[in-house]
């Protein structure tokens, strides 16, 4: 994978969930999950979304996406937090499209 | 009542950048703590975090985060989990509680002064947020430690450590002073939250966790990976500084990149090399620290730097050939050094774990195979005290860890090579080249002087060993030892050795 971005979620009974939140969120992208036992990453090229509705799918109504610090122990490229999404990409994509390269 | 969405909000309680007129602006921001340099004044207005939080989610999701630590502590307070744990495992843990706890509170100082000094209201936002999380890490590394002082003294050392002169925490304060307590804000925001928690804290943090949880200690996979998550959100302090800095003067920030890399590599090469190639038990290892390394430093953050706009350091090639020797040389020091620390360092150095090594570092066996022969033919032959130091090893006057670092000659041999300067009518010794470098480049900036200037100065009487031990704090009870010396060197009994050590007996009949 060229630019993988994403979380790396630590040890938890979410895990799953989330890795399901986040393929329903970025259909058509492929999305690699690499099991470390107390951590996985998860994560795809370039970008990838997670929203608050379809987490609120997997882990209850009443789920707050603040909430997903709490598993994320770290991230690969730059997190871009909203009240309900949280975005992935790689760090010199603002600049790239600054430049007019995409 | 439906609440604003903080999107709609939260740009005016954050942005308090007003104009003062009672006071100039270098009176509340001065550069010797806010450190803009070159970077024009108005050019902080464009700094903005990506990971943005408020207070009340902070405050909520930390009492997550707490609850659910200190739940699974509770859980298992009354088993006998602990009793179970394979002891070079403890020793990893010991010297993380010991080596971190309060580096963690020199942290939160280093996140005050951001928080104080930062040169944008978002910045000092998230680094009070910082301060917070420093604070909570120092206390539950503490707190979790604490646990275990009744079932072995060594534990002790997760308050005391930095109250020591022992040369491991002189070390880290050298280390760690460097990068948290002496610089400017700008300077301090790409040391320490982008380089040293983008970069180096998720292996002894995430990484690590995989080898805790192989090896049984749930409460530490749990405690150390709730860390990181905190780490995680405020590093972010790191990138938008980075930003600004690159685009207005990127020479320095290169060179402030190289030099808290370096020394973040030296010192993780002592910390977290040993407890992850040695001191976990071969059937609990996840990866080498090699290819942790690989995983977390070579790829995921050096992609990052250059994503910035920066380059690979200059010494790239100096600390990729270091990742097969640093820790192995440096495991063996702290196993033959082995009073002078606070946990039970295990060789490590079985058949079965040897074998581990040469597939993991081809070159091992070439080049620390034969010293660990000579140890093991000593042990077996009942003469440990041949495998006890009488005399000191260099520190290296940059990292303050032994100059103990071998590289291979043209002629195929390895030899540890001395890497010296003379200055100020002083020669200075350095365990490589790029720390002889960082040295010269930064050598106006504050410097310990390493355990060994101060025994060759005088300041540590009786000039022997004892004396050293006494000065460094290191008690009969505490001391380090091999915990089974039996476990890795009961392979190689009744072979024919070499390079036997007489044992005091024999030589007195001789």
């Amino acid at each position: 994978m060229k630019n993988p971005v994403g979380p790396i979620l630590r040890m938890g009974d979410e895990i799953d969930k989330v890795v399901a939140a986040i393929e329903d969120d970025n259909p058509g992208k492929e999305i690699e999950v690499i099991d470390r036992g107390s951590y996985v990453r998860v994560q795809a090229e370039d970008r990838i979304t997670l929203t608050q509705q379809t987490l609120r799918a997997y882990l209850g109504a009443d789920y707050a996406i603040r909430s997903l610090e709490a598993i994320m122990s770290s991230f690969n490229g730059r997190i871009i937090t909203t009240s309900d999404s949280i975005t992935w990409e790689k760090v010199s994509a603002r600049r790239d499209a600054l430049a007019g390269r995409e | 009542m439906s609440l604003l969405r903080r999107e709609e909000w939260q740009h005016f309680v954050r942005d308090v950048d007003w104009a003062f007129s009672y006071v100039d602006d270098e009176a509340v921001y001065p550069e010797w703590h806010s450190g803009t340099g070159k970077v024009p004044r108005e050019a902080w207005l464009k700094w903005e975090e990506d990971y943005k939080v408020t207070y009340p989610e902070y405050v909520a999701t930390q009492r997550e985060k707490e609850s659910a630590a200190y739940a699974v502590k509770a859980a298992l307070q009354r088993s006998s989990s602990f009793d179970t744990l394979d002891e070079g495992w403890k020793s990893s843990t010991k010297m993380h509680f010991g080596g971190i706890a309060l580096v963690e509170y020199a942290a939160m100082l280093g996140e005050l002064k951001m928080a104080r000094f930062g040169l944008n209201g978002a910045w000092r936002n998230m680094a009070t947020f910082g301060q917070l999380d420093e604070l909570r890490h120092s206390q539950i590394t503490t707190f979790f430690g604490h646990e275990f002082v009744g079932k072995d003294p060594q534990y002790d050392w997760t308050q005391k450590t930095f109250h020591t002169n022992c040369w491991v925490p002189i070390s880290l304060r050298n280390l760690f002073d460097g990068m948290m307590i002496a610089p400017n804000v700008v300077d301090l925001a790409i040391e320490l939250p982008f380089t040293f928690e983008t970069g180096f804290t998720n292996l002894q943090f995430v990484a690590l966790s995989a080898d805790a949880l192989q090896s049984g200690d749930v409460n530490f996979a749990n405690m150390i990976s709730s860390i990181q998550t905190d780490e995680a959100r405020h590093s972010q302090q790191g990138g938008p500084t980075l930003e600004i800095l690159v685009e207005h003067d990127p020479v320095r920030a290169q060179w402030v990149i190289e030099k808290s890399f370096w020394g973040s590599a030296r010192a993780f090469a002592a910390l977290t090399g040993p407890a992850m190639d040695y001191y976990t038990p071969l059937e609990h290892r996840k990866q080498s620290y090699r290819e942790f390394m690989e995983e977390w430093i070579i790829d995921q953050y050096i992609r990052t730097i250059q994503d910035y706009g920066l380059k690979k350091p200059w010494f790239w090639d100096e600390f990729m050939r270091g990742l097969d020797t640093w820790h192995h040389a440096l495991h063996m020091g702290l196993w033959f050094w082995r009073p002078t620390i606070w946990w039970r360092p295990k060789a490590g150095v079985s058949k079965d774990e040897r074998e581990w090594l040469r597939e993991k570092y081809p070159n091992w066996e070439g080049v620390y195979g034969d010293k660990w022969d000579v140890i093991i033919d000593n042990i077996n032959a009942n003469n440990v005290e041949a495998t006890l130091p009488e005399t000191l090893p260099w520190l290296c006057n940059m990292c303050h860890l032994p100059a103990c670092n071998p590289t291979q000659s043209r002629d195929g041999s390895w030899r540890v090579r001395d890497w010296s300067l003379k200055y100020d009518g002083k020669t200075h010794h350095f365990c490589t080249n790029a720390c002889r470098q960082i040295w010269w480049k930064d050598r106006d900036n504050v410097n310990h002087e390493t355990v060994i200037d101060r025994f060759l100065a005088g300041q540590i009487q009786p000039m022997d060993v004892s004396g050293i031990l006494g000065y460094m704090g290191l008690t009969p009870d505490v001391m380090g030892d091999d915990p089974d010396y039996a476990a890795w060197t009961k392979d190689y009994v009744g072979r024919s050795a070499t390079g036997l050590a007489l044992a005091p007996a024999e030589s007195e009949e001789s």
